[in-house]
């Protein structure tokens, strides 16, 4: 009976607690979300897929392997991104090292030329070869770069409006992010110009959980000015697979690591 | 006779039969493509290219003519890695076939440090944009100058390549049992100074320097040291080999390549907004180190320094300055047979990049410029590149050449001007 009584004592206390755990601090929601959507696990590894159609539909893929670690979980982390089709960019390779400090380390490999190419820092909005999502959607946007703002908290979402604190480092004037309560994966991002019309959004279309880690496995993002749009899809997701540091290097431009870009066998 | 026309047309048959890259939508089974241990690919090129003016010493007006087909695959079996990558094709200008291997090496890693590469491969290092230091690999100046692809700057050579990685040092060691030169004019496609005639000349059979006999010694060695550390790339390089143009004479007056050593430098580090470059190389010219030789090219020692930042938003600026400074230049003088021809003390080089992308990178304009202030001459290289999907793309151009005189480097090809057209079809 007193062991009943405990059960539902303790039932009712995590039921409390899931109640109480309504977050209210905005930075708090935005570092959790940074958190799920870019840190998951200590590294991990995916392939994606992108298609690229325009507003005729036209429509252009990219397929890549990309590998990640992280150095600090929030912190820096390194990217390869190992390019297989279209036929025209296999081949090429791309290295980030994210810096939270300073600006990212950005290397790109040409095979044609055998030239490993460094790219300066510059605008991290631009397109991310040819989609329409940018570089920062890719690696992330420092949660420090913008003020949050909690507008609303719903049965499922944190609804967060973000403003640049550099407006003029940026092309949008704000933005709203819908976080999922639970996995704190942001669900949909919608951009604002500075004249306040909405003109871009990213939404995710499909979570599955890998590891433990929901994760996003389809998404789009939409340029709703333009009407194109990039639908992208992570496949053979695996997280803490053990990857070394020095895989984040020259030697695995020229000479892509094998063993860590082979799907996993299962 | 419109054979260009055709050239042009030709890779649009081609691509005509089908084109499932670009009407066909998400479907699982395009995952598997990729997990293949093996892929063809490739493309067809054509290309054509013609002179602004005539020149009078060579008869064929266009530059660029030709059909041009690439496969390319690798396969990975055991520890070794296998890739080929190879064009052939139709050049209207030599009126011949042609069948160029760019890569086609064997790769394995030797312990887990030790990683080697042999066989027929393109290879580039150093920092300077489109201008070379320590970069002695042999670079293809006529297709650079025609208006093919730039990936043609460089040329491929029989290699044998070591890189070992550590923390503390990466050490790439290169072995090329027989020496390559640069594709150097050669007054085929292109007429060039000849200091003996004191005018461009395009000569009849075509210039050929004497090559070095092949033999252990005379082969090429470089060398390089590199290490990155906090986003600062440091790198030291060695070479001994040969000058890879011949500018030297034999006994016989022939031309020919000098026995060359190189030693050099380089940093790049990111700086304010942009990236910097430098590096530094001394040519030691093993033959004339007193500079007194008429026949064989000078020590030299040169430098550059870059900077490279996004200007605007899609819009990339590069600023370099080049100096090639000729050592005992007064020895030079004294003793050369045409010292009016004899390369200024400092040859300064001035290059400016420009490249804006547009609609996600779908157009790309590039506008490169190499200016000379003490040479007096420039070159233009400006481009518009439009990817219209994954499978076509279409690339016009102009390769400007000017100078005020016609012995300096760039001034020579002021009758070589030309306007270009590619398309491709990528497979």
């Amino acid at each position: 009976m007193i062991r009943m009584l405990v059960s539902v004592a303790l039932v009712a206390m995590i039921a409390f607690d899931a109640r109480a755990d309504v977050l209210t601090d905005p930075n708090e929601i935005v570092a959790r979300a940074n958190l799920a959507a870019y840190y998951a696990g200590a590294d991990g590894s995916a392939e994606v897929r992108m298609l690229i159609s325009d507003v005729q539909d036209r429509r252009q893929r990219r397929q890549f392997t990309v590998l990640r670690r992280d150095i600090a979980d929030g912190g820096d982390q390194q990217f390869l991104v190992v390019f297989s089709q279209p036929s025209d960019v296999r081949g090429t390779v791309f290295l980030v090292d994210k810096h939270i400090d300073r600006d990212d380390d950005r290397w790109l490999y040409l095979p044609g030329l055998d030239l490993v190419k460094r790219i300066s820092a510059g605008d991290k909005r631009t397109s991310f070869v040819g989609a329409h999502y940018f570089y920062e959607d890719v690696s992330g946007r420092r949660p420090t770069e913008d003020t949050h703002e909690l507008i609303e908290t719903t049965d499922t979402a944190y609804v967060l409006r973000h403003v640049p604190i550099d407006v003029g480092s940026v092309e949008f004037g704000s933005y709203v992010t819908w976080i999922d309560r639970e996995t704190f994966l942001p669900m949909k991002i919608e951009y604002t110009n500075p004249a306040g019309r909405l003109y871009r959004r990213v939404e995710v279309l499909e979570v599955a959980t890998f590891d433990g880690h929901p994760t996003v496995t389809v998404s789009r993002v939409s340029d709703l000015s333009s009407g194109g749009r990039t639908d992208m899809q992570f496949r053979y997701i695996q997280y803490d697979i053990g990857l070394p540091a020095d895989v984040f290097a020259e030697r695995s431009l020229r000479n892509p690591p094998r063993e860590w870009l082979q799907r996993p066998t299962d | 006779m419109k054979r260009w026309l055709l050239i042009l047309l030709l890779p649009m048959v081609v691509g005509a039969q089908e084109d499932p890259g670009d009407g066909d939508v998400w479907s699982d089974d395009a995952w598997d493509d990729v997990a293949q241990s093996s892929r063809w690919s490739g493309f067809v090129e054509a290309g054509f290219g013609t002179r602004l003016d005539r020149d009078p010493l060579v008869s064929n007006r266009t530059t660029l003519e030709e059909l041009r087909g690439r496969i390319e695959s690798d396969w990975a079996p055991g520890r070794f890695a296998i890739k080929l990558r190879a064009d052939g094709g139709y050049d209207g200008i030599d009126n011949d076939w042609f069948a160029d291997v760019r890569d086609l090496t064997l790769s394995f890693t030797l312990g887990s440090d030790i990683d080697v590469k042999a066989g027929r491969q393109v290879q580039t290092w150093g920092t300077g944009d489109l201008v070379f230091l320590n970069d002695l690999f042999p670079k293809d100046f006529v297709s650079f100058f025609a208006g093919r692809d730039d990936e043609y700057l460089k040329a491929p050579s029989n290699a044998l390549r070591i890189s070992r990685f550590s923390s503390a040092v990466n050490i790439d060691v290169v072995w090329v049992p027989v020496f390559e030169p640069d594709n150097y004019l050669t007054g085929e496609r292109f007429a060039f100074f000849s200091p003996a005639a004191g005018t461009t000349v395009a000569p009849d059979p075509p210039l050929s320097g004497v090559e070095p006999k092949e033999s252990f010694s005379n082969g090429e060695f470089a060398l390089r040291l590199y290490r990155t550390v906090e986003g600062r790339e440091y790198a030291l390089y060695a070479y001994r080999g040969f000058f890879k143009q011949p500018t030297a004479l034999t006994a016989s007056l022939e031309p020919t390549f000098a026995p060359l050593h190189a030693f050099g430098a380089s940093l790049r580090r990111p700086a304010g907004i942009g990236l910097f470059n430098a590096e530094v190389s001394y040519y030691d010219s093993r033959d004339d180190r007193s500079g007194t030789d008429p026949r064989v090219p000078n020590d030299q020692f040169r430098a550059l320094a870059g900077y490279e930042w996004e200007a605007r938003t899609n819009f990339t600026v590069g600023l370099q300055y080049y100096l090639e400074w000729t050592l005992d230049h007064d020895a030079l003088v004294a003793n050369s047979p045409w010292p009016q021809y004899e390369p200024d003390e400092y040859r300064h080089l001035v290059t400016n990049r420009m490249t804006y992308r547009t609609d996600r990178d779908r157009f790309v304009w590039s506008w490169f410029t190499f200016l000379s202030p003490s040479d007096r001459d420039v070159h233009i290289r400006a481009s518009l590149t439009y990817r219209y999907s994954d499978r076509w793309s279409l690339t016009g151009g102009v390769n400007g050449f000017g100078g005020r005189d016609a012995h300096t480097f760039f001034g020579q090809l002021e009758d070589a001007s030309n306007a270009y057209l590619r398309v491709r079809y990528n497979r």
